[in-house]
């Protein structure tokens, strides 16, 4: 028991000394524990004990005395509390250490699955054309004779049937596979018998009696391309040509056109690009001319138009009224184009090794 | 066609060089695929287009030369001297058949059968024809300087004297200069002396009166032959010559005569024959002068660009057209009788616009009059795909032909192919699955890959009335294991319930819900326990199922596959229902799980619906979350754990009230034989 404040004082001091000595050794939650029971506890602290001794003390050193053990066990107690954090933050530090991965483990990838090669290029083509102002017209695939050719001003006999050879279904001499989707210009033009102001494309499944190779399928897609109204010239068949060429293709891509022959277009017009693998300088590609077929075209031949307004039984598009042009392109061909494709086939044969480099 | 450069120049001089020349004629619509110098010379490799047989020969493409480069065009030298007798008491020549032969005309030539000078046998060697003998190699000459074919018959062999142009009658025979023994028949034109016929007519000569060393004299036969009966005759007989190449597609009606005159100058300049004065012929009728009228406002109409009068004027008379004087409404423009393809005034711009330049037409856009855009079933459509692409299955594109057998695995009539490339391919398909989309996993399978999905957005074609009707359709395939294979655990095999999920993940996109799923067993090529016909209400969607076992070893799926198959035409067509947006619950919903016992035979769908009537309105949903068969449950019995989720709009659930819906649930069920666990 101190019998005087100079007593206390020193016992204090001890005790601090005590204290941070044993604070030292201090490691864990654990020994903090211990090292509290020791100074702090309510039965065998020292502080505690000391503070028990200040009613053996004169009323004047006790109030003395009473502040300076105060003090002293603020003290300890905020260190205790400071240790206490530290333990507190590097045992959670060692929790979160343990549940540390490998993060050059491979991820766990939810399944991604991808469109066909020709349905990403149908809807980029598409999507230029919608942009353009174009509805997106179909037809149907087994078609007849009147709509694959002779409305196209190709008659029974016509010699332009043969660069087309046709499947016919068995049976029904009339119906067929079409050939192309142009059967979606007389489609769309008897379908929509009203002012004469027609601004479509048409894709789809074609069929021509080819045997697979390299470069030929019996089954493959075209885009058709029809717009009619007053005023439509072949000046805006070949402004509408460049600027989607140039969406697809890049503006920088030379596009020319040439004459040539199509029964329903008159004049008829192909389309070639200049060649995207050699840069127009001649390629094996392009067969050293530095240019690429890429599309047929032309104005709308007045037969057609003679055609569609015999069989809606009235004059709609009156050809001295009303000009178009149409065009047709090989989705195939722009996606092969575009893809660097070796074999036309692969488009056909759902090897997953193929369809998987086509991202999207 | 192969044009030798020397040769063009005969007529027209080029005065640039052979690559420009290429280039110029390609744009002006004669497509040069090759150049390929040839020694000093150079020859060109025209793609000739259907219509322009009046450029299957030298002289037409010298003309197009004349007119590109304004420089004049030369007529090849057709004088000759004749000597000895008439021609026409040695020959007669007559038309049978109008409708076959407009024309025939015919001269008779004193010949000395030998080979041909070099030069005549080096230019029809470059472009690919064999020489033969002088006669013979002289009028192939003329047929590639000036496109009409012509055929020399042996006079001494032509019984007679007389040639005459008919049908050729059922049952008769011809041996042709191919050596072929050809029946004939009422569809196939012929020459002929009387009863015996000679040469096909437009095709090919006939081996009996072929010219040999010994002909002393010939029948030089040019004719006209009607473009479609040359054509029909040609494919019936499978055919295909040079002469019947020009004859189907239109020659000149007034070049027979030029060409016998040429021939008869060449034959006389190389020593090789005479002609004997006069032309023998026969012909239906007159020189037809065709004209159409033209109005020069149509040029800019069509083209969409002015292309000046002297310039069109130019070009139309370079090519042989005669232009008359004329004001705006039409000028009359005569139509040359080598173009054949010429007939209406569309035709005459087309002239014009590909020699005055495609380039030199300025490029525009047409204005904007109706907005653009995909329909709602494009967008759909492309929803669906997408979705599909999400749930990881990749999009595959298969031929509509599939073979009858393979075709067979769906019950039913099929539309077939007329003319297939094989029997492999000679029926439409009528299903996306069978055989499309398994043989697309087998192939895949083969490749080694293990977890494969697969779907296809076609159509298949089904019998209709007049026409197969085409319906477009959702096909998958799966297989494998469920997600991609990792480290940290084993994956889980696919089945069934992959593929219906699927299905309803993808509908769901379309804004279809409330399917059902009927157990069926109708699709042979199914497992007939693990197969659903998909349906909403009445209308029947599709299926799904797994691949029966058999179907799958056929298809050599060792661990199966599962597939479905949807018609979406329909469903794609409807509009989707506007969101109106629900007000967010305001108060908490309470969830509890009902464990039961309960027959292994019957459905979930059945318990569900139960406990939906006994549950009252304040049921807000009701699955099995858990299902168990095995020990310690009986067997014919599962273990089902339904989670039922309840919910008031308008309030906080008190615990009673969910415990009396719950009891009522339990009593139910209890009453219907289910037993209770966790009582």
């Amino acid at each position: 028991m101190p019998q005087s404040l100079d007593d206390l004082k020193r016992r204090v001091r001890e005790l601090r000394n005590e204290f941070e000595e044993a604070m030292g050794g201090a490691s864990d939650a654990g020994s903090l524990q211990a090292v509290r029971d020791r100074f702090l506890g309510r039965k065998a602290g020292g502080l505690t004990a000391l503070l028990k001794s200040l009613q053996g003390l004169a009323t004047d050193a006790r109030r003395e005395a009473g502040q300076e053990l105060n003090a002293l066990k603020t003290e300890l107690e905020s260190q205790m509390q400071r240790a206490h954090e530290r333990f507190e933050e590097s045992r959670r530090a060692r929790a979160l250490q343990r549940e540390r991965v490998d993060v050059t483990l491979p991820g766990r990838s939810p399944a991604a699955g991808r469109r066909h090669p020709l349905a990403q290029v149908r809807m980029r083509l598409e999507d230029i054309f919608v942009g353009m102002g174009y509805e997106v017209f179909d037809g149907p695939e087994v078609d007849d004779d009147y709509h694959c050719f002779e409305a196209l001003n190709m008659p029974p006999d016509h010699p332009a049937r043969d660069m087309q050879d046709t499947f016919y279904l068995k049976g029904k001499r009339d119906l067929l596979l079409r050939t192309h989707t142009s059967t979606g210009q007389i489609r769309y033009m008897l379908a929509n018998p009203h002012p004469p102001l027609v601004r479509i494309i048409c894709p789809g499944k074609c069929y021509r009696r080819d045997e697979p190779d390299l470069t030929h399928s019996p089954m493959f897609h075209q885009i058709e391309a029809l717009v009619v109204g007053p005023g439509i010239t072949l000046g805006d068949l070949k402004g509408t040509i460049e600027t989607f060429l140039h969406a697809l293709f890049g503006p920088q891509q030379p596009v020319r056109f040439r004459s040539s022959f199509f029964p329903y277009t008159e004049p008829s017009v192909e389309v070639d690009l200049g060649c995207i693998a050699c840069g127009g300088s001649g390629c094996r590609v392009c067969k050293g001319t530095g240019w690429l077929e890429i599309m047929g075209s032309g104005m709308v031949h007045p037969a057609v138009f003679e055609a569609v307004n015999r069989r809606l039984g009235r004059v709609v598009y009156d050809p001295d009224e009303v000009t178009g042009f149409a065009f047709g392109l090989g989705i195939e061909r722009v996606a092969i184009l575009l893809h660097d494709v070796g074999d036309i086939r692969l488009f056909y044969e759902s090897d997953l090794r193929f369809l998987e480099q086509f991202p999207g | 066609m192969k044009v030798l450069l020397s040769w063009l120049r005969e007529f027209v001089e080029v005065p640039v060089e052979p690559a420009r020349l290429a280039a110029d004629l390609t744009l002006a619509g004669l497509a040069v695929d090759a150049v390929e110098p040839r020694g000093s010379d150079t020859l060109l490799d025209l793609d000739i287009t259907t219509n322009r047989v009046d450029c299957m020969n030298v002289y037409g493409v010298a003309r197009e030369v004349s007119v590109l480069y304004r420089v004049p065009l030369r007529p090849p030298e057709t004088s000759f001297a004749a000597s000895g007798p008439a021609a026409s008491g040695a020959l007669t020549v007559a038309i049978d058949a109008p409708d076959l032969c407009p024309r025939f005309s015919a001269g008779v030539f004193d010949v000395e059968v030998g080979p041909a000078p070099a030069w005549i046998r080096d230019r029809l060697e470059a472009v690919g024809v064999r020489s033969i003998s002088n006669v013979v190699d002289v009028t192939n000459y003329v047929m590639l300087e000036l496109g009409q074919p012509t055929h020399a018959f042996d006079l001494a062999l032509v019984p007679g004297g007389r040639l005459a142009a008919r049908w050729a009658r059922d049952g008769e025979r011809l041996k042709t200069l191919d050596g072929e023994d050809r029946a004939l028949g009422g569809t196939v034109g012929v020459v002929a002396s009387g009863d015996t016929s000679l040469a096909l007519a437009g095709i090919m000569g006939g081996a009996a009166s072929e010219v040999s060393e010994a002909t002393r004299a010939i029948a030089l036969e040019a004719a006209y032959w009607k473009p479609l009966a040359i054509r029909r005759a040609a494919r019936s007989l499978g055919m295909h010559t040079e002469a019947s190449h020009r004859f189907e597609r239109g020659a000149d009606p007034e070049a027979p005569p030029i060409a016998i005159a040429r021939i008869a100058h060449l034959l006389k300049a190389i020593g090789a024959g005479t002609a004997r004065p006069g032309l023998v012929e026969a012909r239906t009728s007159g020189a037809e002068g065709r004209s159409v009228s033209m109005r020069p406002g149509r040029l800019r109409v069509v083209l969409g660009a002015d292309v000046p009068e002297a310039e069109w004027r130019r070009i139309l008379g370079g090519l042989g057209f005669g232009v008359a004087a004329g004001g705006h409404e039409g000028v009359a423009v005569e139509i040359p009788s080598w173009r054949g393809d010429v007939n209406r005034e569309i035709d005459v711009v087309e002239e014009i616009a590909r020699h005055h330049g495609l380039d030199k037409i300025p490029s525009t856009i047409p204005a904007a009059r109706i907005p653009g855009g995909l329909k709602t079933w494009q967008r759909r459509e492309r929803a669906l795909a997408a979705s599909l692409v999400g749930a990881g299955l990749s999009e595959v594109v298969h031929y509509a032909f599939v073979s009858e057998s393979e075709a067979s695995a769906i019950p039913g009539p099929r539309a077939a192919l007329e003319n297939p490339l094989s029997e492999e391919q000679a029926v439409l398909r009528n299903s996306l699955v069978v055989p499309g989309l398994l043989d697309a996993l087998r192939r895949n399978l083969r490749k080694g890959r293990r977890d494969v999905g697969l779907f296809e957005i076609g159509r298949v074609f089904l019998p209709g009335q007049a026409r197969p009707v085409e319906e477009l359709r959702l096909g998958i395939v799966l297989a494998g294991a469920a997600g991609s294979p990792h480290w940290s655990g084993k994956s889980r095999p696919l089945d069934f319930f992959d593929a219906k999920g699927i299905v309803e993940h993808a509908l769901r996109r379309l804004g279809v819900v409330g399917l059902e799923w009927r157990a069926a067993a109708q699709d042979a090529f199914l497992h007939p326990g693990r197969a659903a016909t998909v349906a909403r209400g009445q209308q029947i969607l599709g299926y799904a199922g797994s691949v029966h076992p058999e179907v799958a070893a056929a298809f050599e799926l060792r661990d199966g596959a599962v597939v479905a198959e949807i018609g979406i035409e329909a469903l794609l067509r409807e509009e989707p229902r506007a969101v109106r947006v629900h007000p967010l619950p305001r108060f908490p919903a309470v969830s509890r799980d009902v464990s039961v016992v309960w027959d292994a035979a019957a459905t979930a769908e059945r318990i569900e619906s139960q406990v939906r009537d006994a549950a009252g309105p304040l049921l807000r949903s009701v699955a099995v979350t858990d299902r168990y068969e095995g020990p310690p449950v009986p067997d014919g019995k599962v273990s089902l754990t339904l989670g039922l989720a309840f919910q008031h709009d308008e309030r906080t659930l008190t615990g009673n009230e969910v415990q009396e819906a719950v009891d009522r649930v339990m009593e139910k069920l209890r009453s219907m034989g289910a037993e209770i666990r966790g009582e």
